[in-house]
């Protein structure tokens, strides 16, 4: 991995503002239609499957894909396929991970043969799948800061955060949780904030704050307009970018029960006093 | 608009229905059926039908996601003017119970189905619980005539809203039918929920013009504020 292309993402930014396409999400999952064509051709499964065994010694690199790429039987020109490079591998690894989660769940379960893995709680099942995401990194830990360095050039990010967003998705839905009013976004968001920094934590990681990588797909059309010196503006602008997340973060969920708690006993004691309201 | 003519709006799709050839709709009173459907994803999936396409996958998205937000809206509408509206006419409890406990199956029917299809709520889902509340205390306050002038405008766009989304659905299932794709249970399914639900916020509407909704203080323009409301509410329910 050489370090110059994650040292110069603002060189990178101005020159070419190629964002990866983002995938629409996948709304409304059908149970009689067919669902979503596999996220990978036959070609690429087998050229990425390849290289990903390739990354322990080598690194989410071009050289994995094209070790991968022979190994597979394809000629070394195959590694066209990956117009993003180390990317797609390293998306590789993100997509098929999560895509894991579900064996992994119904393997637990199987195993559990008094079934009580299958009646706990929505909170266990989430924590199980976490866990079992996160250890799926175990025999590529050492090159994970690589791959978050990588995530985290401007032409990647976007695609990184909303895989993050799908892994969160894909957790709460698997563990069973039927949450469709407004917890359904704080329960996703919270879960992608614990999941990355983790993740960091585990890696030993000094790349990018998990917060910083939120905000940065906001950053990017900031200082894509940014006129002033050293982009000044826009270190100003991430600065209260993440001072919003930690007030938000912290306040929303407790001034909402303040206003139906205060609101609640305001009526009632007006009404006590033979108010019609 | 008349409650005559709202009708006549709304049996519309129905003698399309019928006339339309080589479909053949189930029965209206198919709740039976469509619970059993409901219960056993399971069982459809032994015959997987060809992928819907992405603008119906995006219309289901967005049409499941926009009733849920109506119907919490209207359950938050009815809690909200019930205890004003029957202590001073005690006679209407049954009736705001009925309708209450109608939007209570009405607003369960479409979390069960986000939940089970995968479908995001709206993100401005407390803006709507703030919104619906503070809409049915405030014509609650107005008085009887003001209240029932609110579910009279209320019904009448979401009627609309309603009879739109099962010409759509229509729409869909025909043209599946002429791809040779067949329709799945899972559509027939909520394109009978949608219509079965459109006919009770009909009855409603009947409700709020037999306890003289039309008799209320500067009515027209009362209905047409809350018909304006609810237009961009939906508008925006769709999108977010
Ligand atoms: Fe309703
Ligand atoms: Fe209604």
């Amino acid at each position: 991995m050489p370090i110059t292309r994650v040292c110069t993402p603002r060189l990178r930014l101005l020159t070419s503002v190629r964002y990866c396409p983002i995938s629409r999400g996948r709304p409304y999952h059908s149970y009689e239609h067919e669902s979503d064509p596999p996220p990978f051709n036959a070609t690429e499964e087998a050229v990425l499957a390849a290289a990903l065994r390739q990354v322990p010694e080598h690194g989410f690199t071009d050289a994995s894909l094209s070790l991968g790429a022979r190994e597979a039987g394809y000629l070394d020109i195959t590694v066209n396929l990956f117009p993003r490079g180390s990317f797609d591998l390293v998306n590789y690894h993100l997509v098929t991970r999560r895509l894991a989660l579900k064996k992994a769940l119904d393997a637990q379960a199987a195993k559990d043969d008094g079934g009580s893995f299958k009646g706990q709680g929505v909170g266990t099942k989430v924590k199980f799948l976490t866990l079992e995401r996160l250890m799926a990194n175990r025999p590529i830990i050492h090159r994970w800061q690589e791959a978050l360095a990588i995530m985290a050039q401007p032409s990647c990010i976007s695609t990184s955060i909303a895989e993050l967003a799908r892994l969160s998705d894909e957790i709460w839905i698997l563990a069973g949780d039927a949450g469709v009013d407004s917890s359904w976004y704080t329960k996703r968001a919270s879960l992608s904030v614990i999941y990355s920094s983790t993740g960091e934590n585990l890696a030993h990681c000094t790349a990018p704050k998990p917060e910083a990588m939120l905000m940065s797909g906001l950053l990017e059309l900031f200082m894509t307009q940014d006129q002033s010196t050293d982009f000044a503006d826009t270190q100003k602008f991430l600065d209260r970018r993440l001072e919003d997340v930690r007030i938000v973060g912290s306040g929303i969920s407790n001034l909402k029960g303040y206003l139906d708690f205060t609101a609640h006993s305001f009526i009632n004691v007006l009404r006590s006093k033979g108010v019609r309201i | 608009m008349s409650v005559t003519m709202l009708r006549r709006r709304a049996s519309r799709p129905l003698v399309q229905e019928l006339l339309a050839p080589g479909i053949s709709w189930p029965q209206r009173s198919c709740r039976r059926a469509s619970s059993t459907a409901d219960a056993q994803p399971d069982a459809a999936a032994r015959s997987p039908k060809a992928p819907l396409r992405r603008e119906d996958r995006d219309f289901l998205d967005s049409a499941l996601r926009v009733n849920q937000a109506g119907e919490l809206a209207a359950t938050l509408i009815y809690k909200a003017q019930t205890p004003l509206l029957i202590r001073a006419h005690p006679h209407l409890s049954s009736l705001m119970r009925h309708m209450y406990d109608q939007e209570a199956g009405h607003f369960s029917t479409f979390n069960a189905l986000l939940a089970k299809h995968r479908v995001r709520p709206s993100a401005l889902y407390p803006v709507w619980q703030l919104a619906a509340t503070f809409l049915g205390w405030s014509t609650a306050m107005m008085g009887r005539e003001a209240a029932m002038a609110c579910t009279e405008a209320v019904e009448t766009e979401i009627g609309e809203h309603y009879n739109g989304q099962v010409r759509q659905l229509l729409e869909m299932t025909r043209e599946m039918e002429a791809r040779g794709e067949g329709v799945s249970e899972e559509i027939r399914h909520l394109m009978d929920t949608v219509r079965r639900i459109r006919d009770e916020e009909l009855e409603h509407l009947d409700h709020a013009v037999e306890n003289d909704a039309k008799k209320a203080n500067g009515h027209e323009i009362l209905t047409s504020v809350i018909r304006g409301g609810c237009k961009t509410a939906i508008w925006i329910s769709e999108r977010v």
